[in-house]
């Protein structure tokens, strides 16, 4: 069974078209990384889920029933931008709150473990207000986990997370799914760290779904290339440019040599027509490069 | 992926109504904005009152606004058209004050991203308008009850009469604070309605409040209780010669806005975005 189910998802804002038959399958016990750029209608899926939205069209099913079914979203926790909590309150008050409208018994001992859960143990009572974007960040997590939900749908919550904020978010978010076979739909534009904990992925553009895969076909999808830094970098390009067909500059000054180069044969070519190396590795395009050359080919066409 | 197994539990009305107002009541006790509108309620009934003992203006012999101290709190027969601020200033000023204070409770929600906290778990549109409307009201009888409180008080330092038929009285004050259900299920619809528009949501909750319908449409088409139940909830006739009918009728009246309004806010929040 898929968490998340979704077909020819249509919705419009006015004369704009927010989706256009968006489709989604997330498979359950997945962290699916849902990526796309502003405004490609990411956060509008997430807010049908939830929700909060009315479609104009298409299906979703979550957890193998309706959307709009209250089992359903009994069983979902939810953070969408930022937690939906009153500033005056205490981060302990709020969560009480919350717990008052799942209605959990035992509420304590449960809120207790999930602050634990997200290292803010220390933090229950500070007020709401007073905690800093990271840690409001977390209690917003805390929110979601409370009534222990099977399927988590996390809008940007690694925004405004220092280092060790989304090393905390990895490993509980890990955990969860690894332990309690929880499913997280989790938007980022933080690609670097989405490729972390990411077992599946699909990357939206334009209100539709162009690309869903596993963490495995991603990495399958993802070329390898020899990087390197020559004494003469014009002309090293163009001396590897009569022999591989794609030879790149990149952001950072390095060459980059595709085509199944390996360091060896790219660095004696380079050496039998007089050019000397300053560096050289092996190096793979990752998820934020993918995400870039799959837009770039978007707009090309 | 996973083998865990799925539970699927079907929370029951009394629990997600238990949750819900356990949450809105929390909020309201815990709000200053409520003892607020408690003490606004009990001093413009003392200032008003209070200002029926002024000399007049140029230095003669002052005309007493009432000439009981029960006026503040309701007139002696249903009044529809009003003609002088005595006429317009009782009990019923309370349901404005509730109005502005269920839309600033309302846009609260908004503001904070509770609702969307709420909606995404199992929560139903139906106990929304329920919990809102319950807390409203009870805010409201509060308000109701600081009201004639600050009246008894400057009531008694103005020197004016006191004399009144107490059951008529007892009758008028309920029949005020039953009333305080119909109107924060109007002021919960309002609300609803505007919810991403704040300002209109406060505006719009005055507009009612003060009963300037009533009043406009009883100078066109004359005095009418039909026009009370309609566009006041029946206020007006909890007046100081109340009977027990009039209390049936505010209990009428009150419960059948009540159900209107919510099942319309219902249908508008199931037919509508919401966050």
């Amino acid at each position: 069974m898929n968490a998340i189910e979704i077909k020819g998802l249509t919705k419009h804002f006015g004369n704009k078209v927010a989706l256009s038959g968006l489709n989604m399958t997330v498979p359950k016990g997945a962290i699916y990384g849902f990526v796309g750029e502003n405004g490609s209608g990411k956060s509008t899926t997430e807010k049908i889920i939830c929700g909060l939205l009315h479609p104009d069209g298409g299906e979703v099913r979550l957890l193998g029933r309706p959307y709009t079914d209250p089992e359903v979203r009994a069983k979902m926790g939810v953070l969408i931008e930022s937690p939906g909590c009153f500033p005056g309150l205490s981060v302990w008050n709020n969560m009480k709150l919350q717990a008052a409208n799942l209605g959990i018994e035992n509420a304590d001992e449960e809120i207790i473990r999930i602050l634990k859960t997200v290292r803010m143990e220390g933090a229950a009572s500070n007020k709401y207000k007073n905690c800093s974007l990271g840690m409001k960040q977390r209690v917003g997590i805390a929110m979601a986990l409370l009534g222990r939900p099977s399927l988590l749908v996390l809008d940007e919550p690694i925004n405004g997370l220092d280092a060790d904020g989304m090393r905390i978010m990895r490993e509980v978010l890990t955990e969860l799914t690894a332990k309690e076979g929880v499913t997280v739909l989790l938007s980022s534009h933080l690609l670097g760290e989405l490729e972390k904990i990411a077992t599946h992925y699909g990357i939206v553009r334009g209100g539709r779904m162009i690309k869903e895969m596993t963490a495995e076909e991603l990495d399958a999808s993802c070329r390898t290339y020899v990087a390197l830094k020559a004494r003469e970098m014009a002309v090293a390009k163009a001396v590897l440019c009569r022999r591989y067909n794609r030879v790149e500059e990149d952001e950072a000054g390095f060459l980059r040599v595709y085509d199944s180069a390996t360091p060896e044969a790219v660095a004696s070519y380079l050496y039998e027509n007089g050019i000397a190396v300053e560096e050289l590795c092996k190096a793979k395009i990752g998820l934020e490069e993918f995400y870039t050359d799959l837009m770039k080919e978007g707009k090309e066409r | 992926m996973s083998q865990h197994t799925l539970h699927f539990e079907s929370p029951s009305f009394t629990k997600r109504i238990k949750g819900m107002l356990g949450v809105d009541f929390y909020r309201l006790f815990h709000t200053p904005m409520f003892y607020i509108f408690l003490l606004i309620s009990a001093l413009i009934s003392a200032m008003v009152l209070g200002m029926t003992g002024l000399p007049s203006p140029d230095g003669g012999e002052s005309i007493p606004l009432y000439t009981n101290a029960w006026h503040i709190v309701a007139a002696d027969t249903p009044l529809y058209v009003v003609r002088d601020i005595a006429d317009y200033a009782n009990m019923n000023m309370v349901f404005i004050f509730g109005g502005i204070m269920v839309s600033i409770f309302i846009g609260h929600d908004y503001k904070s991203g509770y609702v969307k906290q709420l909606f995404t778990t199992h929560a139903k549109k139906q106990d929304y308008m329920i919990s809102k409307t319950l807390v409203g009201a009870f805010s409201m009888a509060c308000m109701c009850i600081t009201y004639l409180l600050g009246g008894i008080v400057a009531g008694l330092f103005t020197g004016l009469s006191f004399a009144v038929n107490i059951g008529s009285l007892v009758i008028a004050v309920l029949g005020k604070m039953v009333m305080s259900l119909g109107w924060a299920s109007l002021y919960t619809f309002l609300n609803v309605i505007f919810r991403r528009y704040f300002g209109i949501s406060i505006a719009s909750s005055f507009f009612f409040g003060t009963g300037i319908l009533i009043i406009g449409a009883a100078a066109i088409v004359g005095n009418s209780p039909v026009l009370n139940v309609f566009l006041y909830g029946a206020s007006v006739s909890a007046c100081l010669s109340s009977t027990p009918l009039t209390l049936l009728s505010c209990i009428l009246c009150s419960v059948g806005w009540a159900i209107v309004y919510n099942l319309l806010g219902t249908r508008v929040l199931y037919k509508s975005d919401i966050y």
